[in-house]
């Protein structure tokens, strides 16, 4: 018999592509968090009403931001459910090792967030035609045309992205040990209660300004990028020492 | 060629070790049976083999190297039992795609004959098969996996026995056909025992024997004759297993140091000799000294 070498970018492409067979129901379970998302957009996130003499304007803001929240919501679960026991070991059923099982979870999760970014940019777009054939409103939108769109698409992506990363640290965590299901929530919740406590602006917030507020695209990229990476090199790390079907 | 080497293998749960100090080493292409009691630590050793677990200490070496995260050994082993995870949204055909995409000696042809031999619905879901259609299909997945190391973990777990008598046919068939080195572990060593070569006892985490199936049926004899002979006639020999049968009868099985023309004289006198089946054999080498069940329920 042939012992043939295996090669670590075959494996991993074949267990990529495994993945994206085995993990199609996530993809359905976009959808609908997608719908439902749009579902609670269709109101409008604010209003104005101006009035003076005959003269009555109101104003009614479309976005679509409750999607993309939705859709980042999504990718952290998503990424944190492929780091529990039965996702890891139905990669062992076949062929894997411990860094070939995780690069392929990363080449998925870049797929979702591809997909995630650009069906919640297109159910924005969704929004507001539901807005004008349905609701009869007048449009004036701010950001239209090509170039909005594939920005939007793309920081996106990288939002979600880094948001999935974040979540299969998490997930990674909580399989080294289950305390981590208390703790994570405690840190979460715990910075934005010290607030009132503290008098002091909650460490939740600098990183929000931090990542959501930064004006230069490119830094920005640089940020995200930086971040998501140091997130799945250290669930590697971490996974890679873990024993699977205990 | 030896496919896997261990030495001083231990693996330590909290508080307790589940293999502790085991040392042999496994030949290329043979059939080698692993048994032992419940809880000897089979399972442990054939996942540490699989590279799924990881050894406390010791070295184990499998196609010379560690398992623990070698993507060779993943990609020339596979590791069968009744727990085989697979991912629910797939149907049972599309596994077997999937597992020809990853197995670089899938034999696909094999695995369909199989597949409808034992009657699988193509479009049906792993999760909800029975117990025994489980190990089957799973079985199916390691055949035709045709790995260089086949390692079966109590492959045949709820099947019936007409699929258990099939399986071992399947295998010695297409062991026959693509020789390859394959372990099995088995409480049914009865069955299993006209396929195997070698086989290696394990007893608490330790190697109690290894050795070819054909020395192992001969290693030992059961002596069946009045008390007093039969004790003097074991006398200074090891003593594996003892049984008293009614008033002045006693069975004995001694380790097989006897030449012939002592064999012949222990049946001038009046002893009666038997060969001890390996399963048997088996059973009286790693049963704990507590009287057997019996004792649980007497005095009560």
């Amino acid at each position: 018999m042939s012992l043939v070498i295996a090669n670590l970018v075959d494996i991993v492409k074949k267990q990529y592509l495994f993945k994206l067979k085995a993990n199609i129901d996530s993809f359905s379970s976009l959808i609908w968090i997608q719908l439902l998302a749009l579902l609670f957009s269709l109101g409008g996130v604010g209003s104005t009403l101006a009035s003076s003499g005959y003269l009555s304007i109101e104003v009614k803001y479309y976005s679509a931001d409750l999607v993309i929240a939705f859709t980042m919501i999504w990718a952290f679960v998503t990424a944190i459910i492929i780091t529990t026991k039965p996702y890891r070991n139905q990669d062992f059923t076949y062929v894997t090792n411990r860094l070939s099982s995780s690069l392929a979870n990363i080449i998925f999760l870049l797929t979702a967030s591809i997909i995630g970014g650009i069906t919640a940019m297109l159910v924005n777009n969704l929004l507001k035609i539901i807005a004008y054939f349905i609701f009869n409103e007048q449009l004036y939108s701010f950001q239209s045309g090509f170039r909005e769109l594939a920005l939007g698409i793309s920081m996106t992506i990288l939002y979600v992205f880094c948001i999935s990363a974040f979540g299969y640290l998490v997930g990674t965590l909580v399989q080294v040990s289950k305390l981590f299901i208390l703790f994570v929530p405690v840190l979460f919740f715990g910075t934005i209660l010290l607030k009132t406590s503290v008098q002091k602006e909650p460490f939740l917030t600098s990183i929000f300004k931090f990542y959501f507020f930064e004006p230069s695209l490119l830094l920005l990229l640089l940020k995200i990028l930086l971040t998501s990476c140091l997130f799945f090199f250290t669930s590697i790390a971490i996974l890679n020492r873990m024993e699977v079907r205990r | 060629m030896k496919v896997i080497e261990c030495k001083d293998l231990t693996k330590a749960y909290i508080g307790k070790n589940a293999l502790n100090q085991l040392s042999f080493s496994i030949e290329e292409n043979k059939i080698t049976g692993l048994v032992g009691r419940n809880g000897a630590g089979k399972t442990t050793l054939l996942k540490i083999i699989g590279g799924f677990l990881k050894e406390t200490s010791g070295t184990i070496q499998v196609f010379s190297e560690r398992p623990f995260n070698s993507l060779n050994v993943s990609a020339h082993s596979i590791f069968v039992d009744d727990k085989m995870s697979f991912p629910p949204a797939l149907q049972l055909y599309e596994l077997l795609e999937a597992a020809g995409s990853f197995y670089p000696n899938w034999d696909m042809d094999l695995a369909e004959r199989l597949f409808d031999y034992f009657s699988f619905d193509r479009k049906a879901y792993h999760q909800r098969l029975s117990k025994g259609k489980t190990s089957t299909f799973n079985m199916i997945v390691g055949l035709a996996a045709r790995c260089p190391l086949t390692i079966f973990d109590e492959p045949t777990t709820g099947m019936d026995a007409v699929v258990r008598k099939d399986f071992y046919r399947a295998l010695l068939k297409d062991y026959l056909a693509f020789p390859r080195t394959i372990i099995l572990s088995s409480h049914h060593l009865d069955e299993i025992e006209d396929l195997l070569e070698d086989i290696l006892l394990i007893n608490d985490g330790k190697k109690h024997l290894h050795m070819p199936m054909e020395e192992l049926k001969e290693w030992a004899i059961g002596i069946k004759g009045a008390t007093a002979t039969v004790l003097e006639w074991s006398d200074k020999k090891e003593l594996i297993y003892k049984n008293q049968i009614g008033a002045d009868t006693l069975y004995a099985v001694v380790k097989n140091d006897f030449d012939e023309p002592s064999l012949m004289k222990a049946s001038l006198a009046g002893l009666k000799i038997t060969s001890v089946s390996a399963s048997d054999l088996c059973v009286y080498l790693t049963s704990e000294s507590k009287g057997g069940i019996d004792n649980v329920f007497s005095d009560r």
